[in-house]
């Protein structure tokens, strides 16, 4: 059986016979509470559900304990503290309240619910101290048990005299009548219970376990067994995430050592074998929980959910600390939170910063949407890293995932969706051996982080398409077919075909992926193992400080519970696009439209709706992240700006200088053709259109340079000029002293008249790439910047034009 | 032999904390071992019970709190004082208990499941250390006679495990574990039935399981710690039969016991078996080699430098010696030592730094000679494991602990092991065919535990992420498939006619002295300090960028990472704390040596990171 062990003194000499004051008047006061308490409309607030109550299958009264604590602050402060000892009596006032109201049998037993307690108590921190207090703990069901009928008051027929003793109460064990009520007859001990007229009530056992977001690093979760009783059993499922509102009782009984009258009754029927007779007993017991009350776990700050749906920023807030809400707020009033997010979130990985934002928006997402039509767009963001070898692409990963739990990291390499198992095969050459296919889970509502996504099986890489388009998986397990709900983004990461990412050829040729999966990604992004001295300084200097130094310190703006907190916050608003973004959004998709015709690309990118959507959705995700409920120009602009680096980062092959200054025919009909894809499965990616287009251009002698020289020599321009200008704020330079003293530079390396002629005129190439596609430069001619804009698509070429930076133009490292 | 006070008597409020004081004093941790007998080396039976002992442990589990009567009263008319203590105490004494006392306190104490460290080798028993184990003593003989027929009675209801767990001898016999527990998460009616299963991580194991009890500052233990717990045993038969009674009565009654029959024979196993061990205090332990203070860095200036002076001479030693063992690859054994002194000496965010997996490539399939090989790991190591990669292996041994709700308990797997510990993954032990769902999972714990230095334990309604450091070394024909720091391809110069007899002839060469030499070294060098100046860390940081420059493909962000693990290991196996300009060249040296061998077997399949 199961007791309360400190009731205090008063209670405890007591024992149970003797009328209780405190219970008495609490009995009072809750009945008056329930019959007096008024919702905002003057209608008393538990009539209704007291009424319900009439149904057979009814039994158990939820009060909101707030409700309490508005009506009378002292009653909910008894109820509190003196839970266990007022507890039945407050069942009582539900029962009177209950009869009163309504023609309910008056056998019949009736429960109160207390939702809405306040404070919540770590599973941790609860300790012998708090046995009988009211309290909230929450934690995730890992096994429930059975429902039994337990019995709350017997009927007893006396074997010897015949006489029926009723309402013999049962506190949790099974209670024969002391004595049979009979005064004639002596009987103690035969009696047979009245299983008829006897009255029972639903148990359940339940076993909670201490959520990950409660538990020390390194330790195993501690758990607690959950007693549950009337309407409350059943609602509990394994694997949910439950708060349970009760009290602490104590395991195995020690009623004993509260209650000496009751003693004698307890135990009369224990056997008198073995050595408990002798007296000698275990020293310990344990603690359960008796819950009156289940409803789930809200977002627990700090914890690392960041995604619930039924929630609105104010509940989100509700749950907040002030201390938490402060920082939340002093967040969003952050004038550099993009960043300080960013670097929060990696505070290890250097530099690759476009990468960290895409993976940032990810986090806080797009709004899910549907159509007129009824078709759901997904409001996920995917991202992709492909990435040379030793780029810090798992690292991402492993941050992410890290960050949060919800989200599963897993190798395409030993994964696959279809299947739960891999083979292994030698290669008999090497005698290497290697693995296929293997098991792949996604989560629902978290982020899915796929490491080698390229080594996965096409035929997983379907199944992944699957869940990035419908947001859900089939799986089959042990041969049954499920679909399972898989609202996730996935960030995937990929090694380049040969080994190493090739310039010279297109994103789609660089990766072992299908066009229809590419198409699903929001953002690529690529890591190139890129020689620069600047950049090797930076990772050389990172990379030897870790090593150098023993401090785990890693500096941080944000601590990764404060940015959760702040994610979980800003993901509950549902940002709407203003007209005028909307307006800018048309503008930013017209250009990378032009841009896409302009036919710089050999590439396999088509700008088409897709990157509509993804525009959208990026731009959605940056409303969030300033916590704002509107789409603004700038967080378009933004989005814009990313998906267009993302876009040309993958755009970077070899720069055909011949093909650009007469390619720009043919482009409008496939422009429609883009614009016609609505969503369709038409690939976004017709790569093999372009490679045809190209085929002529190629039979000209082929000027061309790889990507990471045309980067080279635009730096060395660009620094060039940005000197000048330092030493003379009014001077420009002229085109041709530009181009003369590029030449002079490269004088070393030209040895004949026919290098410099080649050498001249690549520069000048370089330049009017410079100039008309990548916008770094800008011309300025003599009659200033009328001319251009009058004319629009082609500027009029001037002799010998004035040059200057852009300076919008931020020199990369 | 030392027996709790009797300080139930004593009414000065903070005698707790004074006991405990004092036992700590006593227990200063390099003389206890000489006089406190250890119930890793002595058999349970021959230790008195509620005597002060020793156990060299791991935490395996750690179970829910548990709350005690710490003061309680009895009836007992003939005593004077009934006040009675419960601390280091299972069960009461001196008659009823008296529960309406006034006197009566509750107090709550913790239980940690604890094993011996997994694969602690041979060598490593803490022989000629403890001499209170040769000589029992003889006050406790008559006692002894009687607890032994209890101990019969039970054995002959249990007579499985017994002999299982403790009669078991060492070696490659089929681990017992899998016998006992079906792999099967809900397999709970056979669970019942089947005879207790004391958990060990690795198949095989044997020695005591403990249910250490602790009354203080629990929250400073994480699981997989190894300490040294000294403590009040107590086997008290009458534990089990109490837990029999509760057995017998929680049938009779649901609602009465919390425990289910399946939960209660993981909690409270009988005494004789899994005995409790009431914690007076407890040292955790940075290492377990025997043949050194426990606490190698502080306060032990004057031990280090006194190893620090044979250091070279017994490194040049070793590598000879693993050269040999290596078929005359010197290389290899210059990176097998570099491997053997790597530790995680730090983590920055997910970044575990300092650990250094070798995979030994191009060791031959078809001998034992990773058999061999992993023998001689085993002598010079504390604690080791060889993991076949046999796909049956791959397919059904566990790996990573999972938690059974229905006993409540984690159920231990191969890769719960302590830190240091060095694992020996035989991939030439695998063949073509397929893996299953439990083959999949081992093979991605394997890659995570290489690479991240963690494992995720299976809660079944989610994973928990353990933190770990374990020195994993992959033999394999080719290049391993699972990730790895750094491979070497073995380039043998000998080719003995006879492989076995060559080495057990350079193994039987080792004189014991010489072997303890090696073994001293390893966990001094393993243990040193080591910093980099900021002279040295621009200088690196030049090179780094100067390398580049000649040939970008050369040298990667994770070249320099690598190339700054070497430099450590290196000078550290050289005694030297700090990177030096030398030691970088030679660090630099000692990879472009590796990276032209590694270069002619380089080939693309799918394994590299």
């Amino acid at each position: 059986s199961v007791h309360l062990m400190e009731l205090g003194a008063e209670a405890a000499h007591a024992g149970l016979q003797v009328r209780d004051e405190l219970s008495e008047k609490c009995q009072k006061l809750f009945l008056e509470f329930l019959e007096e308490f008024q919702d905002k409309t003057g209608d008393a607030l538990y009539l209704s559900d007291a009424q319900e109550l009439i149904r057979p299958e009814r039994n158990t009264l939820t009060v909101s304990f707030s409700n309490i604590e508005h009506y009378n602050q002292q009653l909910a402060t008894t109820i509190q503290e003196e839970y266990y000892r007022v507890y039945p009596c407050l069942c009582r006032a539900v029962r009177h309240f209950a009869r009163d109201h309504g023609n309910i049998p008056p056998s019949k037993e009736f429960y109160v619910a207390f939702s809405d307690f306040p404070s919540r108590q770590k599973i941790r921190e609860l300790s012998a101290a708090r046995i009988g207090t009211l309290l909230r703990i929450s934690g995730q069901v890992v096994r429930t048990h059975p429902v039994h009928p337990e019995l709350v008051s017997g009927t007893f027929l006396c074997l010897d005299c015949q006489s029926v003793i009723k309402d013999v109460e049962q506190q949790f064990k099974y209670t024969q009548p002391t004595i049979c009520k009979n005064p004639v007859c002596a009987n103690r001990r035969r009696f047979m219970l009245d299983t008829n007229k006897s009255r029972f009530v639903d148990f359940q056992k339940v076993r909670i376990q201490e959520t990950q977001a409660e538990l020390p690093r390194g330790c195993i979760p501690r758990s607690m067994e959950v007693i549950l009783r009337a309407e409350a059993v059943e609602t509990a499922q394994a694997g949910d995430r439950c708060d349970f509102t009760g009290t602490l009782i104590v395991v195995p009984d020690v009623s004993a050592m509260a209650f000496a009258g009751t003693e004698a009754i307890c135990r009369c029927e224990t056997s008198s074998r073995g050595l408990k007779a002798l007296g000698v007993r275990e020293l310990s017991y344990r603690l359960a929980f008796l819950a009156n009350h289940v409803g789930p776990t809200n977002p627990r700050f700090g914890g690392k959910e960041l995604r619930q749906e039924d929630q609105t920023a104010e509940s989100v807030k509700n749950q907040m600390t002030v201390q938490e809400w402060e920082k939340v707020f002093e967040m969003s009033q952050d004038k550099n939170l993009y960043h300080n997010l960013c670097t929060s979130l990696f505070p290890t990985i250097h530099g690759n910063d476009e990468i960290k934002r895409g993976i940032l928006l990810m986090l806080f997402g797009g709004v899910a949407k549907t159509t007129m039509e009824g078709t759901s767009l997904r409001g996920d963001i995917n991202v992709c890293i492909v990435g040379d070898p030793s780029t810090s692409k798992s690292q991402f990963l492993k941050h992410v995932e890290d960050f949060a739990p919800r989200a599963v990291y897993t190798s395409g390499k030993a994964s696959s969706a279809a299947g739960l198992t891999a083979a292994v095969v030698k290669d008999e050459e090497s005698h290497e051996f290697v693995i296929e296919a293997g098991a792949l889970m996604l989560a629902d509502n978290g982020v899915c982080c796929i490491d080698e996504f390229d080594k996965m099986d096409l035929k997983d890489q379907v199944a992944i398409h699957e869940a990035m388009e419908q947001q859900t998986i089939s799986i089959t397990k042990a041969g049954v077919k499920a679909t399972l709900n898989a609202r996730t983004s996935i960030l995937a990461a990929a090694n380049p075909i040969d080994g190493r990412y090739n310039r010279a050829k297109s994103l789609k040729q660089n990766v072992n992926m299908s066009a229809p999966i590419m198409s699903r990604f929001d953002l690529f992004f690529i890591l190139v193992d890129e020689c620069n001295e600047v950049t090797d300084y930076a990772i050389a200097r990172r990379i030897v400080d870790l090593h150098a130094r023993n401090i785990e310190s890693v500096e941080r703006v944000y601590s990764t519970e404060e940015i959760q907190r702040y994610i979980l916050f800003a993901r509950q608003f549902q940002p709407k696009i203003t007209s005028e973004a909307q307006e800018f959004v048309v503008d930013q998709y017209k250009r990378l439209r032009q841009r896409d015709g302009g036919g710089t690309t050999k590439s396999a990118w088509r700008i088409t709706v897709r990157q509509l959507e993804s525009m959208l959705r990026l731009s959605e995700a940056m409303a969030r992240l300033y916590c704002s409920d509107e789409v603004h120009p700038k967080h378009v602009k933004e989005a814009f700006r990313l998906l267009n680096k993302s876009i040309i980062r993958v755009d970077s092959p070899d720069i055909n200088f011949d093909q650009e200054q007469d390619d720009n025919s043919g482009n409008e009909t496939e422009g429609q053709n883009g614009a016609e894809v609505n969503g369709h499965p038409v690939e976004a990616m017709d790569t093999d259109e372009v490679e045809k287009q190209e085929k002529p251009a190629a039979a000209k002698p082929a000027l061309r340079m790889s990507f990471a020289e045309y980067k080279k020599i635009s730096n060395l321009l660009v620094l060039h000029m940005q000197k000048m200008e330092q030493l003379d704020e009014e001077s420009s330079l002229k085109k041709s002293e530009l181009i003369n003293w590029y030449l002079k530079e490269m004088e070393s390396e030209i040895d004949s008249e026919a290098e410099l002629v080649a050498k001249k005129n690549l520069i000048e190439k370089v330049l009017y790439r410079l100039i008309h596609y990548d916008h770094i430069i800008i011309e300025l001619t003599k009659t200033g910047l009328k001319k251009i804009s009058e004319d629009g698509d082609e500027p009029v070429m001037e002799e010998d034009p004035f040059l200057v930076v852009n300076p919008n133009y931020i020199l990369e490292d | 032999m030392l027996c709790v006070p009797a300080a139930q008597s004593n009414t000065c409020p903070d005698w707790e904390k004074k006991v405990v004081e004092y036992f700590k004093e006593k227990l200063k941790p390099n003389d206890a071992h000489t006089w406190v007998p250890s119930l890793n080396d002595v058999p349970l039976h021959y230790l008195k019970p509620n005597s002060l002992v020793k156990f060299r442990c791991m935490v395996q589990d750690m179970f829910d709190p548990e709350f005690f009567m710490g003061v309680y009263e009895t009836n007992d008319p003939t005593l004077d004082s009934k006040v009675k203590c419960g601390k280091y105490k299972d069960i009461t004494e001196g008659g009823q208990v008296d529960f309406n006392s006034r006197n009566t306190v509750t107090s709550e104490r913790q239980t940690f499941y604890c094993v011996p460290i997994p694969g602690e080798s041979q060598w490593n028993s803490y022989a000629g250390t403890s001499q209170a184990r040769v000589v029992p003593s003889t006050s406790y003989v008559p006692n002894r006679h009687k607890r032994s027929y209890e101990e019969d009675d039970e054995m002959d209801t249990q007579p499985q495990q017994m002999k299982g767990s403790s009669a078991e001898s060492h070696g490659n016999i089929e681990p017992k574990r899998q016998e006992t527990e079906a792999p099967s998460h809900d397999s709970s009616p056979s669970h019942c039935t089947s005879s207790l299963d004391l958990n060990f991580p690795l198949p095989g194991e044997k020695g005591p399981a403990c249910l250490v009890k602790v009354y203080e500052d629990w929250d400073g233990f994480k699981l997989n710690d190894m300490l040294e717990v000294f403590g009040i045993l107590s086997v008290d038969p009458a534990l089990s039969v109490i837990a029999d009674e509760r057995e017998a009565s929680s049938l009779l009654h649901p609602t009465e016991g919390m425990e289910t029959v399946e939960e209660q024979r993981v909690h409270s196993p009988p005494a004789s078996l899994v005995p409790r061990l009431h914690m007076l205090y407890a040292q955790p332990l940075v290492h377990n080699n025997p043949l050194l203070p426990s606490s190698v860095l502080e306060n032990n200036g004057d031990y280090l430098s006194s190893v620090l002076g044979e250091l070279a001479s017994i490194r040049a030693e070793l590598l000879t010696y693993l050269t040999h063992v290596l078929l005359g690859d010197s290389l290899a054994a210059e990176y097998l030592i570099l491997h053997l002194i790597s530790n995680v000496y730090s983590r920055r965010d997910v970044l575990p730094l300092g650990k250094f997996t070798l995979n030994l490539s191009g060791c031959p399939h078809s001998s034992p000679y990773t058999e061999h090989l992993y023998k001689v790991i085993q002598q010079l190591v504390p604690s080791s494991y060889r993991l076949c990669m046999s796909l049956h292996n791959m397919n059904n041994q566990r790996m990573v602990p999972r938690k059974d709700y229905t006993a409540n308990r984690l159920v231990s797997g191969t890769l719960q092991l302590a830190n240091n510990t060095s694992l020996f993954l035989d991939e030439t032990q695998l063949e073509q065919g397929q893996l299953d769902a439990t083959g999949v999972r081992n093979i991605t714990a394997l890659g995570n535990l290489i690479t991240w230095q963690k494992v995720d334990y299976d809660f079944n309604y989610h994973q928990m992420e353990f933190s770990c450091n374990i020195n994993v070394l992959i033999t394999s024909e080719g290049r391993s498939l699972l990730p790895s720091d750094c491979q070497v391809h073995l380039r043998p110069t000998l080719n003995p006619p006879n492989l076995e007899e060559y080495l057990s002839a350079v193994q039987v060469a080792q004189v014991p002295s010489q072997l303890n030499k090696y073994r001293i070294y390893l966990s001094v060098a393993r243990a040193l300090n080591y910093t980099i100046s900021d002279e040295i860390t621009k200088a690196v940081e030049e090179d780094f960028v100067e390398m580049r420059k000649d040939d970008p493909q050369s040298m990667s962000a994770e070249d320099l990472h690598r190339l700054l693990v070497v430099a450590r290991l290196l000078s550290l196996s050289n005694g030297q704390n700090t990177l030096s300009r030398d030691g970088w060249m030679k660090a630099k040296q000692l990879e472009a040596l590796r990276m032209s061998r590694t270069q002619q077997q380089k080939c693309v399949n799918g394994n590299e990171p």
